[in-house]
C-alpha cells in the first residue's frame, strides 16, 4: 500500500478520475504521505488538460457574448455606479402617479444595488469556499495518511499475530524485561517480555509512580505462553507526572494499591 | 512570461491585472480569446446549447471572482478555463444522471499548455485530435467516456460490457500512446 505507483499512467488514471474502489483508496493513501507523488500528479493533471482540446470546435450561440458580459456587469465590482441614476429625473410639478413611480424606481434601484452587493459578497464567499475546499481535500489526504500510519503502529503493537523478537547477546540468559513509551499528554505504550506466565487467579498490574503521591494503577495484563504482554493507555490521570513505572503480581482483577511482589521497575529518565 | 519582462496589456497576465483594476473590457478580450474553446468542451460533454452557454457564463464569472487568486506563475489561464469547463460540465452531467458518484471539484491552480496564442493552440488541438484518432477504437472510446463523460473504470466496464481488467488495460495503454505521441 505504501509503494510508489509504478507507472506514470497511474497518475494520469487518477487525474482522469477513472480510479475507483480499492485502486482509488490505495492511491490516495499513498499520495497523502508522498510529496514526490503529489508533484507527479500535478504534472499528470497538466498533461491531461490537452485532451480538452479534442472537443469538436463549437461556436457559442449569437448573443452569448453580450449575455455573458452583461451578466458580469450586473454582478461586477462597481454596482454602485447604478445609484446616481436614481435621482436623475426631477419630480417637481409631476402628477401624483409620477411621484409614486419615482418612489418605486428608487425602491427598485436600492433593491437592485442591495442585490448586486449581496451577489458580489456571495460570489466572493463562494470563491473562498472553493479554495478552502481544495485546501481541506489536501488536509484530508494528509490526515488519512497520518491515521493510516498510526493504525499500522497500533496494529503491529496490539495485533494477535504480532511476534515480539528480543535481540540480545547470544550468550545472555532470557530475563524478564519491559519497555514503556511515556507521553504525559498522550498516554503510555508498555510491552514486556520473558515474564513468567501466571495462574488464572493472578495478574500482572502496571503502576505509574508519580513524583508526588501513591502509585496509580494504569492497567492489568497477562502474558502469552512466551511471557510477552502489553498495555496501551490512551489517557492518563491529569496533573500526574511519572517518575517511574513498575509491574507487580496481584490477585486477578487487580488491586487499587500495590501489595504483591515487584517484578519490573524502571525510572523515567 | 518571465518576471522581468514588462507585462503586455493584452497578454493573459496583463488582462488579469486589468480585470483586477475593474477594467470590464479586459474580460471581453479574454472572452474573445477563450470562449470558443470553453464552449466547445461544455457542448461536447453536455450536448446541449443552452446548458453549454450556462457553463460558459459560469466559467467567466469564476474568472471574474477568482481573478485575484489566479496565479499566472503556476498555471496557464487557458488551461485553467478548460479544466473548469470540463469539471463543471461533468459535475452537471452527473448530477442529472441517477446514481452520480461524486462531485468533481475544480482546481484553481491548474497548469497546462499555454493556449494564449490561437495559432499554437490550434496546432496543439490538431495534434491531440490526431493522436486520439490514431488509437484503436476501443481505447479511444474508453478515453472519451472517461474524459468527456467522467465515468470511472468500473462505470466504463459496465457501459461497454467489457471486463474491468480489460478497461483498465485499455485506458493505461491509451494514455501511454498519447504520451508517446504528444510528449509530456
Amino acid at each position: 500500500m505504501n509503494a510508489h505507483p509504478q507507472f506514470v499512467e497511474d497518475f494520469e488514471l487518477y487525474a482522469l478520475g477513472v480510479l475507483d474502489g480499492d485502486d482509488k483508496a490505495q492511491f490516495e493513501t499513498h499520495l497523502a504521505g508522498c510529496a514526490e507523488c503529489r508533484a507527479k500528479l500535478a504534472s499528470a493533471r497538466s498533461s491531461l488538460t490537452r485532451l480538452a482540446l479534442a472537443a469538436p470546435a463549437s461556436t457559442p450561440p449569437p448573443g452569448a457574448r453580450e449575455r455573458v458580459l452583461e451578466s458580469f456587469r450586473a454582478s461586477g465590482p462597481k454596482p454602485r455606479e447604478a445609484a446616481p441614476h436614481a435621482s436623475a429625473r426631477r419630480p417637481f410639478g409631476s402628477p401624483a402617479w409620477a411621484w409614486a413611480a419615482a418612489a418605486a424606481c428608487v425602491i427598485l434601484l436600492v433593491a437592485a444595488v442591495w442585490l448586486a452587493n449581496t451577489n458580489l459578497r456571495l460570489s466572493k464567499r463562494l470563491a473562498e469556499l472553493e479554495l478552502s475546499h481544495q485546501q481541506l481535500e489536501t488536509s484530508n489526504l494528509e490526515l488519512k495518511a497520518t491515521v493510516a500510519r498510526a493504525q499500522t503502529v497500533l496494529d503491529i503493537l496490539s495485533g494477535p499475530q504480532t511476534t515480539q523478537v528480543a535481540l540480545s547477546p547470544s550468550s545472555a540468559p532470557s530475563v524478564p524485561h519491559g519497555k514503556a513509551f511515556y507521553n504525559r499528554e498522550k498516554g503510555v505504550l508498555f510491552y514486556t517480555a520473558n515474564l513468567h506466565p501466571l495462574s488464572s487467579d493472578h495478574t500482572y498490574e502496571l503502576w505509574l509512580i508519580p513524583t508526588v503521591g501513591n502509585p496509580v494503577d494504569i492497567g492489568i495484563f497477562n502474558t502469552d505462553t512466551q511471557g510477552n504482554g502489553q498495555v496501551i493507555v490512551t489517557s492518563l490521570p491529569q496533573g500526574l507526572t511519572a517518575k517511574a513505572f513498575a509491574v507487580t503480581v496481584e490477585v486477578a482483577g487487580g488491586v487499587p494499591a500495590p501489595k504483591g511482589p515487584i517484578v519490573l521497575v524502571g525510572p523515567v529518565s | 512570461m518571465t518576471g522581468h519582462d514588462p507585462v503586455r496589456r493584452d497578454s493573459d497576465e496583463g488582462l488579469i491585472r486589468r480585470i483586477l483594476s475593474g477594467d470590464e473590457a479586459a474580460l471581453g478580450v479574454l472572452y474573445d480569446r477563450y470562449s470558443g474553446r470553453v464552449y466547445s468542451v461544455a457542448k461536447r460533454i453536455l450536448q446541449d446549447d443552452g446548458a453549454a452557454e450556462e457553463i460558459l457564463q459560469d466559467i467567466f464569472h469564476q474568472l471574474w471572482r477568482n481573478a485575484a487568486a489566479f496565479d499566472s506563475a503556476r498555471g496557464a489561464l487557458g488551461s485553467w478555463l478548460l479544466v473548469m469547463a470540463r469539471n463543471r460540465s461533468i459535475d452537471r452531467l452527473r448530477r442529472r444522471a441517477p446514481g452520480a458518484a461524486e462531485e468533481i471539484t475544480p482546481t484553481l491552480h491548474t497548469s497546462g499548455p499555454d493556449l494564449e496564442s490561437a495559432a499554437a493552440a490550434n496546432e496543439l488541438a490538431d495534434r491531440v485530435r490526431e493522436a486520439l484518432r490514431a488509437l484503436p477504437e476501443a481505447q479511444r472510446e474508453a478515453m472519451e467516456l472517461a474524459y468527456f463523460e467522467g465515468l470511472t473504470q468500473s462505470e466504463i466496464a459496465k457501459r461497454t460490457g467489457d471486463p474491468l481488467g480489460t478497461v483498465k488495460t485499455r485506458l493505461r495503454t491509451a494514455l501511454a500512446s498519447l504520451k508517446a505521441e504528444l510528449g509530456d
